[in-house]
């Protein structure tokens, strides 16, 4: 059997003060590269809310935090490390390569999405270890596991716009393609 | 410190009714009330398991259904975890009770899920998926299991009609319980030959949309034995815990969540697995009762999708437990807020020995509940139900 445990991260052994490889997002404002440790590091520029983390997504970079103590990317990026409960953390850009884990086809879609079933979507492995669920730009049939991808950014259509909240109007849509 | 106790139970009917959801509980109520005082002479607070207040735009399940029993001026809360509403709003109540703040409480669920449609349903049942990620993709609750179920059958040697079975097992169960949405059988042929929903899922994988409501009256030792109930039986051990939201960041094919909730609950109750007699997991999918088999130690790694067999039939490391004998979610039927309250009823009239004969688990005295909230273990609640 193989292993789908997320391999989300450098760490290889959690006693260790493993140094974690960390690219730091260059086009990230250094306020907004570590991890918020004061309230009002927290606004809407900051990828580490959606709003700027969507800011970011439009410009086609794919910002993770990813933690300083045992290497999970957190996607997309929030205060603190699920795996380990860390706050030391930096924005990272993503690779924009990966491969499908999982993928089904949505026959039955919510309604705002009606016209455009049915769509596949996918559980992609960015080669990071970073993981990201979106819809794939191909068939069911084309797709299967450990089909390598690609990630592509678009502005959201008619659709897409008509079920977003007013907040979401802008945020961009990602896809994953065929690499 | 006592173990608490299920003193009375009661559901609705399950499926799709002409009754909103707060008839729905005073049906469960009235049946769980039968024969005993008035639930203002014993109820000290209420929990009320529901997943969305868009079926019925309809808040405050709490304070309606406290009222719609005759309560006022106790606690009252709506619990919110999507499908695993109702476990949650039982372990309320169980720690509750088993603090000794409070002497009985109603743990409740309710759903009415039919009231949007298909649609309805579709779209209420996304919201407990990351908008920021998942519902901005399009994904819907049998696009989350699939994605899961194709893993698990690239995984494993597991196959379509494997999971086939699993239906199957489920249907019979369900047409031996006056409880249960669908009673009547199926076979595998029927279940390969319905249209996918998403693959590899298809309809007869899928637990149904469900009208209904479930009650259960949690109290302590000195309260149950002052009522005049037949029997009553102890909840012995309970867990809870979250796991991310979205799915991708999980283990797809070994539910963390499910296995830490389910060993937090044997160590409370002092059992092991193989203890287990009846399983009722969260088989919202047909591959969710595979998946959560394994989690929970009753069968091995890759093969929990063994679950129809019978015991001398499955490999070597399954224990000898029977899984899912209402007929589960999928037969049973899926009120979600609802479910894991069903799921407790199912287990006290196993372990006091008045299911139906032909469901009926000769000697059951320990069983094992699992409700899921969001896909899989996004949050997940186990409890331990003890017939002595």
């Amino acid at each position: 059997m193989s292993d789908n445990t997320n391999t989300n991260t450098n760490a290889t052994d959690a006693d260790t003060d493993a140094a974690v490889d960390i690219d730091v997002d260059v086009d990230t404002p250094d306020k907004y590269a570590t991890a918020p440790r004061s309230p009002e590091e927290l606004t809407s520029d900051s990828p580490f809310t959606l709003p700027g983390f969507f800011a970011a997504l439009d410009e086609g970079r794919l910002l993770a935090a990813a933690c300083e103590d045992c290497g999970t990317r957190l996607v997309p990026p929030r205060p603190a490390c699920y795996d380990c409960g860390s706050r030391n953390l930096k924005i990272e850009r993503q690779p924009e390569t990966g491969t499908v884990i999982s993928y089904t086809e949505v026959r039955t879609p919510p309604p705002a999405l009606a016209d455009r079933a049915p769509y596949t979507i996918a559980i992609v492995e960015l080669d990071s270890g970073a993981r990201l669920t979106g819809r794939v730009t191909v068939p069911y049939a084309d797709t299967e596991i450990d089909m390598p991808v690609s990630l592509s950014i678009r502005a959201p259509e008619e659709d897409e716009r008509a079920m977003a909240l007013e907040h979401e109007l802008e945020w961009p849509i990602h896809e994953f393609e065929p690499a | 410190m006592t173990d608490p106790r299920i003193a009375a139970v009661g559901t609705s009917p399950l499926g799709r009714t002409d009754l909103t959801g707060r008839d729905l509980f005073s049906v469960a109520v009235t049946e769980a009330f039968e024969g005993l005082p008035d639930p203002a002479e014993i109820v000290d607070a209420i929990y009320v398991g529901n997943q969305s207040e868009s079926y019925e735009h309809q808040i405050m399940y709490g304070t309606l259904m406290a009222e719609w029993c005759g309560l006022r001026h106790v606690p009252a809360e709506r619990v919110e975890g999507c499908a695993a509403a109702g476990a949650l709003a039982l372990r309320h109540a169980v720690e509750d009770v088993r603090s000794g703040r409070r002497d009985a409480v109603l743990a409740c669920g309710v759903e009415k899920m039919t009231a949007g449609g298909t649609a309805g349903a579709t779209d209420a049942l996304s919201a407990a998926f990351d908008r920021a990620t998942e519902q901005r993709s399009g994904v819907t609750a049998p696009s989350q299991y699939a994605l899961l179920a194709q893993r698990y059958l690239h995984e494993t040697d597991a196959t379509e009609r494997d999971l086939a079975r699993i239906a199957v097992k489920n249907h019979k169960n369900a047409a031996a319980n006056p409880r249960a949405m669908f009673q009547r059988e199926t076979d595998v042929e029927t279940v390969l030959d319905s249209a996918y929903v998403s693959p590899p899922l298809k309809l007869f994988d899928c637990a149904p949309v469900t009208d209904g409501a479930a009650v259960v009256l949690v109290a302590n030792e000195d309260v149950t034995s002052t009522l005049s109930v037949d029997d009553s039986v102890r909840v012995a051990g309970v867990g809870a815990g979250a796991n991310n939201l979205s799915i991708a960041d999980r283990n797809l094919t070994f539910i963390e969540g499910a296995h830490e909730v389910a060993t937090q609950a044997y160590d409370q109750a002092g059992i092991e697995p193989s203890d287990v007699d009846i399983a009722e997991v969260h088989d919202a999918f047909t591959v969710c009762e595979a998946l959560l088999a394994e989690a929970a130690g009753l069968a091995p790694r890759g093969k929990g999708y063994e679950s129809p067999l019978a015991p001398e039939d499955r490999s070597a490391g399954w224990t000898d437990v029977q899984l899912s004998t209402s007929g589960g979610l999928k037969a049973r039927g899926h009120p979600i807020g609802a479910t894991g309250i069903a799921q407790a009823v199912e287990a006290y009239e196993q372990l006091t020995g008045t299911a139906t004969p032909e469901r009926q688990v000769d000697g059951a005295d320990t069983a094992l509940l699992i409700n899921e909230g969001g896909v899989a273990d996004a949050v997940t609640v186990a409890h331990v139900l003890s017939a002595a």
